[in-house]
């Protein structure tokens, strides 16, 4: 047993920190969510020369190689900013899908572009009946000679707006199940438009007969699509730690210097018991996220952890968020502050990758609860 | 990171130790009884047998030096044994011996070089067992409120006053116990710690009749007592720690206490649980039911939290990491997620888990002792509120400087 990083883990965390205390304070990240069109321009290229887009993929195909958990401890520390754009669309989930369920020639064309961060991918998933599952996919491709035409309404994509490159999860004329496509975002028929509102980086994405080459078709993918998805999960798990940690710091320091009554406020009691509610649930988050991570780099079953994980991390970084703002009162709801930020996110991924719901609805079956 | 107890060859060549030997050792007549406030005399003494084999191998008390009677054994190790006795049912040690556990650890920190040696070999290779003696009836939360006193006389301490929630079933050869040793002096610089033979003349111990013990799972606690001391006369060498110095000894003996050490969290209960609603009987089962299986869920969730910060706390202090607040943190997640699955229980299983009937009871009643367990374990080792208040503490969320844990070696 070992909880501690490793020395590898130790630089990624020490680099992705300086990344994030230099270029991304709050000022920064405040414009930056204002006008997101600044992320690709102003954060992609550093991070990509910092070779963030290859760590979740394989030396052979241009990347580093890391262990998910690597992964995971650099998205900690992009989540204590909150750091936006697509790097975890891109490079982790999209990476990794293509490596469970690509064609080597798929692999080869693309997975070495994504690493050098030349080109970004996002999955396009959910549809108007909102879920992470395949029963909610309408999206059709029909054939079209030896190509397909490719129709469908995707909302609450997340990142699309940032991509060059879509993963399009649709049904595949003469397919038996649901497959995967790759698909140029800027194809003729694909509109992609970030909406609006309490919520960060997701979008609605119309295909309407786009032109898909058959050798960018992943036929019945999907098998391969949500085992990949469900492997990422767990990093996902660990940006929304990060944020968690963040949200506990701030909320720490401000009820150890607002003073209220003659004295600081977290003399109070009952400002105390938020901070601990807020820390039991970064915890929680933390351990059931990094086990998961610690199976799946062991290769061992890991299912159920991943499951558990986003079901605490989706769960917990609300909770947190909400506790901050018992603590901050007023100053919270202040957009400038920053806390905002935090909130919105972790409403924005709650949902990502599938709900709490989804995943205890999953683990009934993982423990033998429903009978398949 | 590596969570698991993974088994390196030489790891797996002492597990295979271990089970060797209890296999021949444990006793097939050991009974695991759903309330061990039915635990008989012949069974404790089973239990204490085992204790004295697992001494003999410094595998009793496996992070105690080995010149005290311990094994000296890493983290891993300790796991390995952990496991293995929680594997059938028993704990480590196999009885209750909460002096020994807690007070142990404190010895070895504050006690002189005789101190060690004449108290620690005997309670590492499980030749006596020890009670803890803290609470008194004005004295709960508010430890250094105690009043129970004991007075310089010569070469003796005399000891009057009573104490409560002490130990267990069937006695104890030793009482670590907290007494006020200066009762004119100021708070907190009054107090000492002796290790009392329960033999002397004028200890009166008398059981109190309590919904369940609380909180002591394999190690077979049975009863609470109340004691009273009433002129009795301990050897000044048997104060530990410093004259007046108490209330910094305890602050050791807390730190174990409120979860500092961490244990591989025992979760038998919860998977026995989910086994019963999923059996099958006249074709149907509990988890039949959405709402049911949603609340299992849910319990399973929660216990997995509950592990992991064991298996944290565990990982800390076996490998001497600072810790602040994580003792706290786990003790109050442990009471809070056991009351709350309790009434997760009740919620999923009806009166299925409150009746002990030798026809209608699961488990032999084990469900029964969990429902009055829980609950009782909101107190020992303190409250809940208090867990929280040294939370905040050791968090600095008061505005002053984080609190630092106690040493524990």
């Amino acid at each position: 047993m070992d909880l501690s990083l490793n020395d590898t883990q130790q630089l990624i965390q020490d680099s992705a920190r300086d990344f994030v205390r230099g270029s991304c304070g709050r000022d920064v990240l405040l414009k930056l969510d204002r006008d997101p069109s600044l992320v690709m321009s102003t954060l992609w290229k550093p991070m990509s020369e910092l070779g963030w887009p290859g760590m979740a993929i394989p030396e052979e195909y241009g990347g580093t190689g890391n262990s998910l958990t690597d992964v995971a401890v650099l998205f900690e520390e992009l989540g204590c900013g909150p750091v936006p754009g697509p790097l975890l669309s891109s490079a982790v989930l999209c990476a990794r899908i293509l490596m469970e369920a690509g064609s080597d020639a798929l692999k080869k064309a693309w997975l070495p572009r994504i690493a050098s961060g030349e080109r970004v991918f996002a999955l396009a998933l959910t549809e108007t009946q909102y879920g992470w599952t395949a029963d909610n996919v309408r999206a059709t491709a029909k054939r079209a000679g030896s190509d397909y035409t490719l129709s469908g309404t995707k909302v609450f994509v997340h990142d699309a707006h940032f991509a060059t490159d879509l993963l399009v999860v649709a049904k595949v004329e003469g397919g038996k199940g649901i497959s995967v496509l790759r698909v140029d975002a800027k194809a003729a028929g694909v509109s992609i438009r970030a909406l609006d509102g309490f919520v960060t980086s997701v979008c609605e994405v119309l295909l309407e007969n786009v032109k898909v080459a058959a050798a960018d078709v992943i036929a019945d993918g999907w098998p391969a699509a949500e085992r990949a998805m469900l492997a990422v999960t767990p990093v996902l798990c660990a940006y929304q730690v990060g944020s968690c940690k963040t949200v506990f710091d701030l909320s720490l320091n401000y009820a150890r210097e607002r003073t209220q009554f003659g004295q600081i406020i977290g003399r109070f009691s009952r400002v105390q018991d938020h901070l601990i509610h807020l820390v039991n649930h970064l915890d929680a988050a933390r351990w059931t996220t990094y086990e998961a991570l610690s199976k799946l780099d062991a290769g061992v079953d890991a299912v159920a952890s991943c499951h558990v994980a986003k079901s605490v991390a989706g769960e917990s970084h609300m909770h947190a968020c909400d506790y901050a703002h018992e603590v901050h009162a007023g100053i919270g709801v202040s957009r400038e502050y920053g806390l905002t930020l935090h909130t919105k996110l972790s409403r924005s991924l709650y949902h990502c990758l599938g709900a709490p719901r989804l995943h205890r609805k999953k683990l009934e079956s993982v423990l033998g609860l429903v009978t398949a | 990171m590596d969570f698991a107890i993974q088994d390196t060859p030489e790891q797996a060549a002492f597990r295979k130790e271990v089970r060797a030997f209890l296999d021949r050792t444990v006793s097939p007549k050991i009974e695991h009884m759903a309330d061990p406030c039915d635990m008989s005399f012949e069974q404790y003494q089973l239990r204490r047998d085992l204790g004295r084999a697992l001494g003999e191998r410094g595998w009793l008390y496996p992070s105690m030096p080995k010149e005290y009677g311990g094994g000296d054994l890493p983290a891993e190790h300790i796991g390995i044994l952990t496991d293995e006795l929680t594997r059938i049912g028993l704990a480590l040690p196999p009885y209750y011996d909460a002096g020994g556990r807690m007070g142990a650890p404190t010895i070895l920190v504050w006690g002189t070089e005789e101190h060690k040696k004449r108290f620690l070999p005997p309670i590492c290779r499980g030749e006596v067992r020890t009670w803890q003696l803290l609470s008194e009836p004005g004295a709960g939360s508010d430890l250094a409120g105690i009043k129970c006193t004991a007075i310089r006389d010569g070469d003796h301490y005399v000891v009057n006053g009573q104490k409560m929630w002490v130990g267990s079933s069937h006695g104890a050869d030793y009482s670590w116990t907290i007494l006020v040793t200066d009762p004119k002096g100021e708070r907190h610089k009054n107090l000492s710690w002796l290790m009392i033979p329960m033999d002397l003349p004028g200890i009166t111990v008398t059981p109190m009749d309590l919904l369940a013990t609380g909180g002591e799972g394999g190690s077979g606690c049975g009863v609470k007592n109340t004691v009273f001391f009433d002129n009795v006369r301990v050897p000044a060498g048997n104060l530990v720690g410093g004259e007046n110095n108490g209330w910094k000894v305890a602050t050791t003996h807390l730190e174990v206490e409120h979860g500092g050490m961490g244990r591989m969290a025992d979760r038998r209960v919860v998977y026995e649980f989910i086994n019963l609603c999923k059996e099958r009987q006249d074709g149907w089962a509990i988890a039949d039911d959405p709402g049911a299986r949603e609340e299992l869920v849910n319990l399973y969730i929660e216990s997995e939290i509950t592990r992991l910060f064991a298996t944290r706390n565990h990982w800390l202090s076996h490998t001497n990491q600072p810790r602040s607040y994580e003792g706290s943190q786990y003790s109050l997640r442990r009471k809070l997620s056991g009351l709350d699955m309790g009434e997760k229980m009740v919620r999923i299983a009806g009166p299925l888990v409150l009746t002990k009937d030798k026809r209608w009871a699961p488990l032999r009643g084990s469900i029964e002792y969990f429902q009055r367990d829980s609950i009782t374990s909101l107190h020992p080792g303190a409250t809940t509120d208090i867990q929280r208040v040294i939370m905040a503490r050791r968090l600095g969320i008061g505005g002053r400087e984080r609190e630092k844990a106690a040493n524990l070696r």
